[in-house]
């Protein structure tokens, strides 16, 4: 009932807020269409030598599943903080267990829609079918949702912590971490330092795997395994933290302060 | 013998090298008022958190209904609700949507026509469809009060609840606050509205720089102010009345023909006797007795 509550509550606020619709579509579909007609343009340039298409159209819509998964749970933390709610919240039975499995519940409905609105969109305008690229793509998609709420759940802490001041980082971490998680080139492409960066993150694992299906060769089972570990550690280590920090907020009088 | 609903012994709060509430111990009974009293950044507002688990306490300990926050907090925060002039609620969502996600929260039952039935008595049932954000200072403390009472709790905190209130509004919640007391409702209310603790507060803590420093009835409080205001409308002697006064030692004012002079309580009858040995007469004599506003100012000042 209280986990409902707050799938409720998502539901009232977003159907009044035109803008997260935006989110929800326009975005999506704008950067679908920008890389699109890129993906075109240099697959007409090599005379269909190299599918850029379908390796930027993928890395696109994979790319997404992060970044929703990221975005949408660090906001909605931030949200409570800007209209004040959390003293609302906290003060009923409600856990913060509850809250978050609320949050988790409202986040992955928005991504499963938002995809498949995506995926529509490509199929449509690119002729992109993301099943011929077979049952491995859930495994990639469900890997990069759970290293986007991992992430998320590092950046509502720290908004929690600091306050507006880190706000910034719900949105400019998709593009701090895009560079590492070789969405639209291999591993190979990074300079070697990057590499060693890169290899932190189970993301780049996911897309060298996105990578190999394309182009036909074996997944390495290898990596898979490595972006599972990578993808296990940072969960619990982001849940861990995010409910130090909720204590640490309690206990600092973070929870009632004008934020 | 009256059930405890509410304890607290030594309960403190530091932030850094602030101390916040210092070491206070009180208890609530079943169907009591408590106010808790004091000047801005006493710590009233910290221990209302402490009590609703939003804010940890440093040292000290709490129970509610016999049960702890450690092991129980479900339990106790079903029986508890708050409501507070200083809170919002989600802007973008209208009344009725902000009160039905309390109403789950508190696992309601039938929450739409407790809603309505409490936002008819708080006058805001025609509004229930506005959005939050759209509605003025004293619509959202209605607003407040229809959550604080949606969950029919045992235990009500209140903290301001009638600030930015009209009169005729604060008179209606005062009256929801009395008749929840006869329901057997356990209220702590915090407010800077004197004659309101005066008339709902069963007993009034005196809060300052995080420590009870008084703990009485209303009426209990007021009398450990000793001063009295004695005002005069003079009809002769009214530069003699000043003189004597002064050379008594009471502060004196004079507007036209009207003197005020402030007396502890026992001097009364001292100084008016001197008054007729000078001579002096007036027409009509006012003996203001000390007020709970009385202690509060005494008392705030005093702790500066």
């Amino acid at each position: 009932m209280r986990v409902w509550a707050i799938i409720v509550k998502f539901w009232f606020d977003t159907k009044r807020d035109m803008f997260r619709l935006f989110d929800v579509f326009w975005w999506p579909a704008f950067n679908l269409f920008v890389w699109g007609l890129l993906s075109t343009y240099l697959t007409q340039l090599s005379k269909g030598s190299v599918n850029f298409v379908l390796l930027f159209l993928a890395g696109t819509i994979f790319w997404s599943f992060f970044d929703r998964a990221s975005r949408d749970i660090s906001r909605s933390m931030v949200e409570e903080l800007w209209s004040r709610n959390l003293p609302n919240l906290f003060s009923t039975p409600l856990t913060l267990t509850e809250y978050l499995a609320g949050v988790l519940t409202v986040a992955f409905v928005k991504l499963v829609i938002g995809s498949i609105f995506l995926l529509v969109l490509s199929k449509i305008f690119y002729g992109f079918e993301i099943s011929l690229l077979g049952w491995p793509v859930i495994g990639i998609m469900a890997g990069l949702m759970i290293f986007g709420w991992s992430v998320s759940f590092f950046i509502q802490s720290f908004v929690l912590r600091y306050g507006h001041t880190v706000e910034v980082f719900i949105w400019a971490v998709t593009v701090l971490l895009q560079p590492f998680s070789c969405v639209f080139y291999p591993l190979s492409a990074l300079p070697v330092w990057a590499q060693w960066v890169a290899r932190a993150f189970p993301s780049m694992y996911l897309f060298e795997q996105m990578r190999a299906i394309i182009s036909g060769t074996p997944v390495r089972s290898g990596d898979i395994m490595i972006s599972m570990a990578l993808n296990a550690v940072y969960l619990i280590l982001s849940v861990i933290f995010f409910y130090r920090t909720f204590r640490y907020a309690k206990s600092n009088g973070l929870l009632t302060k004008p934020y | 013998m009256d059930k405890i609903v509410l304890s607290t012994r030594g309960l403190t709060k530091t932030f850094g090298g602030f101390t916040a509430v210092d070491h206070i111990s009180f208890s609530l009974k079943e169907g009591e008022v408590l106010g808790i009293l004091g000047p801005n950044g006493a710590g009233k507002t910290t221990t209302l958190f402490m009590l609703l688990d939003l804010i940890t306490p440093t040292s000290g300990d709490l129970t509610m209904f016999g049960m702890r926050y450690a092991q129980d907090r479900e339990k106790i925060l079903q029986r508890v609700n708050f409501a507070s002039a200083y809170m919002d609620m989600v802007p973008r969502m209208t009344i009725m949507e902000n009160l039905l996600i309390m109403a789950m929260l508190y696992q309601v039952k039938n929450p739409r026509q407790v809603i309505i039935v409490w936002a008819q008595s708080m006058g805001i049932e025609s509004i229930l469809g506005q959005e939050y954000q759209k509605l003025s200072a004293g619509q959202k403390t209605r607003a407040q009060m229809c959550k604080a009472f949606l969950s029919s709790p045992e235990i009500l905190l209140l903290d301001e609840p009638t600030a930015s209130l009209d009169p005729d509004i604060s008179v209606t919640v005062r009256k929801h606050i009395l008749d929840a007391k006869n329901r057997g409702v356990s209220v702590i209310i915090t407010s800077h509205n004197m004659a309101e603790v005066e008339e709902i507060c069963d007993r009034v803590l005196f809060i300052n720089h995080g420590k009870i420093v008084a703990e009485d009835t209303p009426e209990g409080l007021a009398q450990k102010v000793r001063k009295a205001r004695v005002q005069l409308m003079m009809t002769d002697g009214q530069k003699r009345t000043i003189a004597y006064a002064k050379r008594a030692g009471f502060p004196v004012t004079a507007n036209g023909r009207f003197v005020t002079i402030d007396v502890d309580e026992d001097d009364i009858a001292y100084l008016l006797a001197g008054l007729a040995d000078k001579g002096v007469q007036y027409g009509q004599i006012t003996i203001d007795k000390p007020t709970l506003e009385d202690y509060f100012i005494a008392e705030s000042r005093r702790n500066i």
